[in-house]
């Protein structure tokens, strides 16, 4: 019998023959684990430090300054000057520290360096978005409240999720991105549509798109109910690895007869740009069923929707028009490397010609860490979630869509559908 | 490990770490006021659901759900249930992170599909990890699932991660490398 990309990976990573979906497992890895700057220790670090436990291994963890940016919300200068203590008394090296001005979100700066390599367990110390690097054929995951275990030992222990494959055939309509893709599927198969699992996404649809689409699509898993998500490296993966990094790899592949808890099949050739609305994060609808609902902020930005792509689909729509004065649009690229393409093709002229706010890349506005969300505010963004208070008060409203739809409806101060504008 | 006994608390659909178990505010308004322990969120713990429940369920009580820890990997649910003083989690589905989050903080979960079909509000059970083995003593019902590996019941034994690697330094298994530089 087949096995699947997962069941292979975690079989490598554990030093054994076979691992069978449920089994507790302990695994290590030769990535690198990034750790944004929280500024709270809990999750055992502060014991690496009170017990002269120290780290498995300082060179494999890298301090991403990611989630903060320039702000004074969220306790920030006392969260960087924690983590920074932390990282010199457990001997970080200073070449592994990316503080502010040369950071971003930490799944997507580690997706830029192939930090998570094909084939590989990759580890990241917090952030439920991480998935986001299975993009690149590894078993991404965060270690959350058990880092401190991994930190002092090199190893942590995994139940082994079932697997559930997605096929998406057909092709991408205008105005939609893989976002769109994500949403819609996500209104048919609920919130626990793929309870538990390992996502392996496939299909036609999935290669035709970019790195930075793929990333984004994985990125969005758990919402499904998933652990995490992952594609079959193809050529695009490869080239994109490799033209990052010099370390060996050796992809993984499902095997055409793999066993899966469960296969899903979509075509999406008559999709619409979708929205999510709110308070709960799985009920979906077609722009078309919300148009001219009345929205005065929105965001573009975070690992779902903060790549250099979506800034390129943000700017196709702003260019050349202002948008609504009534309106705050904060668009904040993810990661340093993204804001300095974003320069050179003249994005951030069009954004600030505008009237759009563009802070230094981070996570930011995506947990209300900038320009946070008032009472009574109606966002739309292009982030990951919109429960109550995830980007400030409570009492907001946050819908979520791609970043034509966010550029559209703050061009008119009300959602719009984007494809008017293309 | 001893079998866990204790009352069955039920819950139906989706429970969200950020919401119906705890909502997220809460959490960041007891860390703001260095209020951030195992008791406090306790007193959070399922009210979206069931704004009694902290007052009523007792110690070493379970909560027997449908799909338990939707959502981010933030570890303040488990504490919330911990605070509640509830033994084990026994649901239909456990979200991957709280599963994880949840054992590292010494609080047992199982997944266990049929369990919403086998036991009443109220009923009295008896979970036994290392065998695999659920009674539902209220209706002689018995249920069997995986057996927690012993690995993971040593963590769960020492009460959790934190006094699992603290045996290990101390026994020598986990080395002091600050001290030999």
């Amino acid at each position: 019998m087949g096995k699947t990309i997962t069941e292979k990976i975690l079989a490598r990573a554990a030093g054994r023959k076979k691992v069978s979906p449920g089994e507790y497992i302990e695994v290590s890895s030769r990535c690198p684990t990034p750790m944004g700057n929280f500024g709270n220790l809990r999750g055992g670090l502060e014991f690496c430090v009170e017990w002269g436990v120290g780290v498995f291994n300082p060179q494999l963890i890298r301090i991403v300054d990611g989630h903060l940016g320039a702000t004074a919300s969220h306790n920030a200068a006392r969260s960087r000057r924690i983590t920074r203590e932390w990282a010199k008394a457990v001997g970080i090296p200073e070449e592994n520290i990316y503080i502010l001005g040369r950071g971003g979100i930490e799944n997507m700066f580690s997706a830029e360096r192939a930090w998570a390599l094909p084939g590989e367990v990759y580890l990241q110390a917090v952030n439920g978005h991480s998935s986001g690097n299975g993009a690149l054929g590894a078993f991404a995951t965060t270690l959350s409240y058990g880092r401190g275990s991994y930190f002092m030992t090199g190893k942590t222990w995994i139940r082994a999720p079932r697997s559930v494959k997605i096929v998406v055939n057909g092709k991408l309509p205008k105005g939609t991105c893989a976002r769109d893709v994500f949403e819609c599927i996500l209104g048919q198969i609920g919130p626990t549509g793929a309870g538990g699992a390992m996502i392996e996404w496939t299909g036609p649809v999935i290669d035709a798109l970019s790195m930075d689409e793929r990333f984004s699509l994985c990125s969005l898993a758990i919402f499904t109910g998933a652990w995490t998500a992952i594609i079959n490296p193809d050529g695009k993966t490869l080239d994109y690895v490799r033209a990052r990094t010099k370390e060996p790899f050796e992809p993984q592949v499902s095997d055409p007869d793999a066993q899966y808890a469960k296969v899903y099949e979509f075509d999406i050739s008559d999709l619409e740009p979708q929205v999510v609305s709110p308070p709960k994060r799985h009920v979906v609808r077609s722009v078309k069923d919300l148009e001219g609902t009345p929205i005065n902020r929105g965001f573009i930005g975070s690992d779902a929707g903060g790549w250099l792509e979506h800034l390129r689909m943000a700017a196709q729509i702003l260019k050349g028009r202002k948008i609504h004065p009534r309106v705050v649009l904060n668009i904040t690229p993810g990661t340093t490397n993204i804001l300095r393409q974003a320069l050179d093709e003249g994005l951030f002229k069009v954004f600030i010609e505008a009237e759009c706010v563009v802070p230094v890349p981070n996570e930011g506005m995506e947990w209300g860490a900038n320009t946070p969300l008032s009472d009574d505010e109606v966002c739309i963004a292009s982030g990951q979630t919109n429960y109550p208070g995830r980007m400030g008060s409570n009492q907001a409203q946050i819908y979520l869509g791609n970043p034509m739809t966010v550029a559209a409806s703050c061009l008119e101060g009300k959602i719009a559908d984007p494809r008017k504008y293309l | 490990m001893k079998p866990i006994r204790g009352r069955a608390w039920i819950f139906r659909g989706v429970l969200d770490v950020d919401w119906e178990i705890c909502p997220f505010e809460i959490s960041h308004e007891l860390q703001a006021k260095g209020l951030y322990t195992e008791e406090e969120l306790g007193k959070y713990c399922m009210t979206k659901v069931d704004p009694d429940f902290p007052k009523k369920v007792q110690s070493g009580d379970f909560i027997i759900a449908e799909y338990m820890g939707f959502g981010h990997d933030h570890d303040h649910a488990c504490l919330s249930i911990l605070g509640a003083r509830v033994s084990a989690v026994i649901c239909e589905t456990a979200a991957p992170y709280f599963l994880r989050n949840s054992i590292e903080r010494g609080l047992p979960i199982v997944e266990l599909p049929g369990i919403l079909k086998a036991v009443k509000q109220g009923d009295e059970l008896e979970v036994n990890l290392d065998r695999g083995h659920l009674t539902n003593l209220s209706s002689a019902v018995e249920l069997k699932f995986e057996p927690t590996p012993p690995f993971i019941l040593e963590r769960l034994d020492a009460g959790g991660m934190i006094p699992f690697l603290k045996n290990e330094v101390e026994a020598g298994r986990i080395p002091r490398r600050l001290e030999r530089r």
